[in-house]
């Protein structure tokens, strides 16, 4: 005869509400392995959706997603010149939030080496890949707008053509992607006032120096809109993503890494550094909170199943009278304090999976995530139930006589 | 055949000016069949005995013997508690003390299971219709009125055929009519199990039940055994042939 399945069914009612509270902290913790699961899926999906094999960025920094990188366009083009090389693609990022009706819209913008890049590779789940060099735009669904949908971003309009699922950028934010030469148009984008402004900085430079007094003609060209100087750089770009052939891709990386300009890093090496960077402290941010969550759960718990073994002192002490073995005494503990777990672990998975679609962070439940907490709650509700187990076994039978 | 003997049992509660002699140089002697009652006012020591009868509690010094086997040597237990528990003694309370979250029926069961003699669902069925209890089988202990409750926990106490049932004042919770019946029925097991049975017990109106009356004052056995309705019976088990 099991105890346990007995006792539970008996006060059905409050079983159930003691597994909901450890469900419903579990969900808790579920949410944090969750989270740190869905920081790591978002700090790295870009990198796995790039498909690039080597990272070429500004010599000393860590990439674009670590360090601001700054390079000349042209390197795309020395990069697909060294012998190896299949591909060499220029790619650019930056963060903008904008008005968007009454709404602030927040992503990052991703620039595509059009016409060699398209977005063919990204998963577009409706629409379809960028077909023109100007004015097109894939949108991550995150981001909730539809295909077809215009945006206006400085001083041109972009018209979605297709949705992505699950791109997202480092920060969490939704991936917008455009042609290089639209995100530079769109980061660039400065207003009137600033362009004034700009120029009369230009004529003040110009002024203070011998060449600016000594041609006064000069003048003129500097605050002339169409002119700029030849020397001045074209908008950078952040890095060139390289693909080569497996069997090339160590000559390649020693041939580009004797450049002085330059800092390659490959796939592995890239996705480490965003992790150790950026979701190094919201990990460990992370993990301290869960186990803090953790412990008091794991006390809370214990004080949950001590109080229901206090509570069954009484029928101990008359199965101690009966001569049941200690097996059978310590069963009934650890059985319930198992059932509790199980039904709270289910409670918790249940309620996690309509919930955490709703949260602003994605969270990602992984099968280790999903048995390792299952693990450690049986674990926790085993520990739990220690102090339980003690005092079932300390009970003294003899006052039943006397009640 | 002897149930039961005790020799020179003693047990002092604290120490200096607060101790207390519980028991002092008892001795007891059982037969198979027996039903005795245990008298006494308040603190006298009965339920003391009780315990220390059942090895809740070891006495200080003194010596035990069930059916032949001694079991406490000089104050020390020599044998295994839980064994003689699940084969020897079976207890009544003064309340029923069922557990309950089991029905009746299962409270047996839960016994039988522990004594690990007797099929649980037929044992249990057996005593209930032994005790007139069997169409209480289903009830959990919270419908049941208290006389039904004690029946069923004195075919608790039977389910593995003890040789010993230790009662603590097991009417005390009832009135006269169904306090009397459930003496009879103690009376009725010890004659017919042949089931050596001691109550502890206030009530003088059912002493007429008792093989022999002890009176306890001051940790002492003070009052001869006097027999109040002979010899007991030959005992006669009906429901032992499961074994």
């Amino acid at each position: 005869m099991n105890l346990a399945f007995h006792d539970v069914r008996h006060h059905f009612g409050r079983f159930v509400a003691t597994s909901a509270v450890v469900g419903l902290l579990f969900t808790v913790v579920l949410a944090m392995a969750g989270i740190y699961q869905g920081l790591v899926d978002d700090a790295t999906v870009l990198l796995d959706r790039m498909h690039a094999d080597l990272w070429v960025v500004q010599r000393g920094t860590r990439g674009p997603f670590a360090d601001p990188s700054r390079l000349d366009p042209s390197l795309e083009q020395r990069v697909a010149s060294v012998p190896g090389v299949s591909s060499a693609r220029a790619f650019t990022t930056q963060v903008l939030q904008r008005d968007h009706g009454h709404q602030q819209l927040r992503f990052a913008l991703v620039g595509l080496a059009f016409p060699y890049d398209r977005g063919d590779n990204l998963s577009i789940v409706q629409g379809n890949a960028i077909r023109q060099a100007h004015g097109e735009l894939l949108a991550d669904a995150s981001l909730g707008l539809p295909v077809g949908e215009v945006l206006r971003l400085g001083r041109d309009d972009y018209r979605i053509t297709g949705l992505t699922r699950q791109v997202l950028a480092s920060g969490g934010d939704g991936v917008v992607f455009a042609t290089i030469a639209d995100t530079q148009r769109i980061i660039a984008d400065d207003s009137s006032d600033a362009l004034i402004a700009e120029r009369e900085r230009r004529l003040k430079r110009l002024l203070d120096t011998d060449l600016g007094q000594s041609q006064p003609t000069l003048e003129a060209l500097a605050v002339d809109p169409r002119w700029t100087f030849p020397s001045l750089p074209a908008p950078p770009i952040q890095a060139v993503l390289v693909n080569a052939a497996p069997a090339r891709m160590e000559e390649v990386r020693r041939a580009l890494g004797r450049w002085s300009d330059v800092t390659v890093w490959t796939r592995v090496e890239e996705e480490q550094l965003v992790l150790q960077g950026m979701v190094a402290k919201a990990r460990m941010q992370l993990a301290v909170f869960a186990a803090i969550l953790i412990v008091s759960s794991s006390l809370l718990l214990a004080a949950v199943l001590y109080n229901l073994t206090l509570e069954k002192a009484h029928d101990i002490a008359v199965l101690k009278l009966l001569g049941a073995r200690a097996t059978r005494i310590v069963s009934l503990v650890l059985q319930q304090a198992w059932a509790t777990a199980i039904l709270g672990y289910a409670i918790a998975l249940a309620l996690g999976s309509q919930a955490f679609p709703h949260f602003p962070r994605r969270v990602v439940l992984t099968e280790v995530s999903v048995v390792g907490v299952g693990v450690l709650l049986l674990v926790v509700s085993t520990l739990a139930s220690v102090a339980g187990v003690v005092f079932a076994l300390r009970v003294d039978p003899g006052p039943v006589l006397e009640s | 055949m002897e149930a039961l003997r005790a020799e020179h049992i003693d047990k002092r509660y604290g120490e200096g000016d607060t101790e207390v002699w519980a028991l002092r140089e008892v001795d007891l002697v059982l037969a198979a069949g027996q039903i005795v009652a245990l008298l006494g006012p308040s603190g006298s020591g009965k339920s003391t005995l009780i315990k220390v009868l059942g090895l809740v509690t070891r006495p200080d010094h003194g010596d035990l013997w069930m059916n032949g086997e001694r079991v406490v040597a000089d104050g020390e237990l020599v044998t295994d508690v839980g064994q003689l528990r699940r084969s020897h003694i079976g207890f009544v309370f003064q309340k029923a003390n069922l557990i309950p979250f089991l029905n009746a029926r299962m409270n047996i069961e839960l016994a039988c299971e522990i004594g690990e003699r007797y099929v649980p669902r037929h044992r249990a069925k057996e005593l209930l219709e032994y005790l007139g209890v069997g169409h209480r089988g289903s009830a959990y202990p919270n419908t049941l009125s208290g006389g039904e409750q004690q029946r069923i926990a004195i075919a608790r106490a039977l389910a593995n055929s003890p040789s010993l049932i230790l009662a603590d004042e097991p009417t005390a919770a009832l009135d006269k009519e169904r306090g009397r019946s459930v003496m009879e029925l103690l009376r009725r097991v010890a004659h017919e199990q042949g089931t050596a049975v001691v109550v502890v017990t206030h009530d003088h109106r059912s002493l007429d039940v008792f093989d022999a009356i002890y009176q306890m004052e001051d940790g002492r056995l003070t009052a001869s055994p006097a027999v109040a309705s002979g010899t007991p019976s030959t005992p006669r088990d009906p429901l032992k042939w499961h074994g």
